[in-house]
């Protein structure tokens, strides 16, 4: 659904070459990410040097900061080693179906008041999709090593992706609802944005506009959505205390146990930046997502992002990791039930408002 | 188990007490500097007075030098034999002096006998730190800071001496006067001694 256009001004139309808009956004994208990546691999080792009383990286560049350039370096130049049994297809594609769908899932986000790589009013449900993709590659890695721990991490990382993906959607789903709302619609339509957004609650510019235009992000009126999504978001990326896939006492390093060189930066490329989606999305669904006084959109997008990023790292440098069964009991035993209470909540709320 | 709501409540209150102490430690790593690791390279930690390093002869003050006599003490009670010392008798000096003192660090057990057993005390450990290296080749020359000043000492030396045995030849003489001058008195002078008592 397209919302007719006061200013349509895309950066298609200005570069008048829509497949060159395409690159650049790709490119500027890859940049980004890779960026990103660098900068929140020092981060965490940053931070969780500064939770155990050390500094952490110090050496290379200022405060550190070049060494995972350094140690990016150093995968690209070492050799990329194909275990002999390994099943050839699968085990090449997967880095690929792993690290496609994370680039794609980014150039859906409106990082600033119509600023986004490609606009769409089912942003929120493709960029859940591409998530879905990532557990298909994570599989295909596990399966293609041809090893038992790369197996086992790839079996314990599907039953977990597809368990905590309810919860994650479920609460999820609440904000579309609020977004929904006709209230919310015709608020979002006053706005000066509104031309760069569709009306759609699964739009994520509209959702951000709907905050922006209620005056409340929707962190208050769901926060038990909020630490639903964020807790299946851990889930989601695989990070402590839910790492089992990759638990490194118990099965070297899961999935990607056979993977090294450039292969395995994808995989982490990967990981880091699913940890930068899940963000992203927490930021636009429930802290409003470029909302914010005084500064600039890009700046409170991009700071509300940091912030969970950086709670996420607080996080698994404090939690112990789960069992197994723990893990499962406390997403269908625990999770479901409340995302789904809590989703009847909100869609009570959407009609009462 | 009984009461969900509680124990999730349990958990989640333990939980954020998990998150408040792992930030303490953040904060007083950041905000306060006390990050309990030292920079390697860079810092040097406070070494210990009973630290032990490579045995090293001691410059006293008087002097100015060392008061190595090579006596060889050290070198017949070390259990690793890795001190090798040379001397000579030096013309005009009461003391020997040693010419060479080598330790191989690499023999050393740091047990500290050679201190213990040092007539001069003039051996002691020294603070060394950082000693890693890519050989074995660890002969150290302990006489090195001293090879300069030694001539300068030696003449020094002699001088005082030579000072001191003409003072005390001068005492010895002024001694033997004054006890020749006293004998003529001596047999007058013992009984007022014994009226004093």
């Amino acid at each position: 659904m397209m919302t007719p256009h006061s200013a349509p001004v895309t950066f298609a139309e200005l570069l008048g070459q829509p497949w060159l808009a395409t690159l650049l956004g790709v490119g500027a994208i890859m940049g980004f990410l890779t960026l990103n990546v660098l900068f929140l691999i020092w981060a965490e080792r940053k931070v969780s040097g500064w939770i155990q009383r050390r500094m952490g990286p110090t050496e290379v560049g200022p405060f550190g900061t070049f060494q995972t350039l350094a140690d990016m370096l150093k995968l690209l130049s070492k050799q990329l080693i194909t275990p002999a049994h390994v099943d050839k297809p699968l085990y090449h594609l997967a880095p690929l179906v792993v690290f496609a769908p994370v680039v794609a899932a980014v150039s859906l986000f409106p990082f600033s008041p119509g600023v986004s790589i490609s606009e769409l009013d089912l942003g929120l449900v493709l960029v859940f999709a591409f998530a879905g993709i990532g557990v298909i590659g994570i599989f295909m890695a596990g399966w293609g090593s041809n090893n038992k721990y790369a197996l086992l991490g790839a079996m314990r990382s599907v039953a977990q992706n597809v368990s905590y993906e309810i919860p994650l959607i479920l609460s999820a789903l609440a904000v579309v609802l609020l977004a929904s709302h006709p209230e919310g619609i015709t608020l979002a339509a006053g706005t000066p944005e509104a031309h760069t957004a569709p009306l759609v609650g699964t739009s994520l510019a509209h959702i951000t506009l709907a905050q922006e235009a209620q005056g409340y992000w929707f962190v208050l009126v769901q926060p038990v959505a909020f630490v639903i999504y964020f807790i299946s978001a851990l889930a989601e990326t695989n990070r402590a205390p839910f790492d089992i896939p990759e638990a490194e006492s118990e099965l070297v390093a899961g999935f990607h146990t056979e993977y090294s060189g450039m292969r395995f930066a994808l995989f982490f490329f990967a990981e880091y930046t699913n940890m930068l989606i899940v963000c992203m999305v927490a930021t636009v669904l429930f802290l409003g997502g470029w909302d914010g006084p005084i500064l600039p959109g890009a700046v409170w997008f991009f700071g509300k992002t940091y912030a969970l990023l950086f709670a996420m790292i607080w996080i698994r440098w404090t939690w112990p990791r789960l069992r197994f069964d723990q893990l499962m009991r406390f997403c269908w035993g625990v999770l479901v039930p409340i995302a789904v209470l809590n989703l009847l909540g909100a869609a009570a709320l959407a009609q009462v408002l | 188990m009984a009461n969900p709501v509680k124990s999730l409540a349990v958990g989640a209150k333990a939980l954020l007490t998990g998150l408040g102490m792992t930030f303490g430690e953040m904060w007083r790593t950041v905000v306060k500097k006390k990050a309990v690791t030292l920079q390697y390279p860079h810092e040097k930690p406070k070494l210990s007075g009973a630290y032990r390093s490579a045995i090293k002869l001691i410059r006293f003050e008087e002097t100015g030098t060392h008061d190595c006599v090579a006596c060889l003490a050290c070198e017949q009670i070390c259990p690793s034999f890795c001190i090798k010392i040379d001397g000579e008798k030096v013309e005009g000096m009461k003391k020997q002096r040693a010419t060479t003192f080598t330790m191989d660090f690499a023999l050393c057990s740091l047990c500290g006998l050679c201190i213990d057993v040092c007539p001069t005390t003039t051996l002691e450990y020294s603070k060394l730190y950082d000693e890693a290296g890519y050989g074995r080749d660890w002969k150290m020359d302990l006489l090195d800071p001293y090879r300069e000043g030694e001539e300068q000492f030696r003449v020094e030396q002699r001088a005082r001496e030579a000072e001191a045995a003409a003072e005390k030849a001068r005492a010895a003489a002024a001694a033997k006067a004054a006890k020749a001058a006293a004998a003529p008195d001596k047999a007058t002078g013992a009984p007022e001694k014994e009226g004093e008592a």
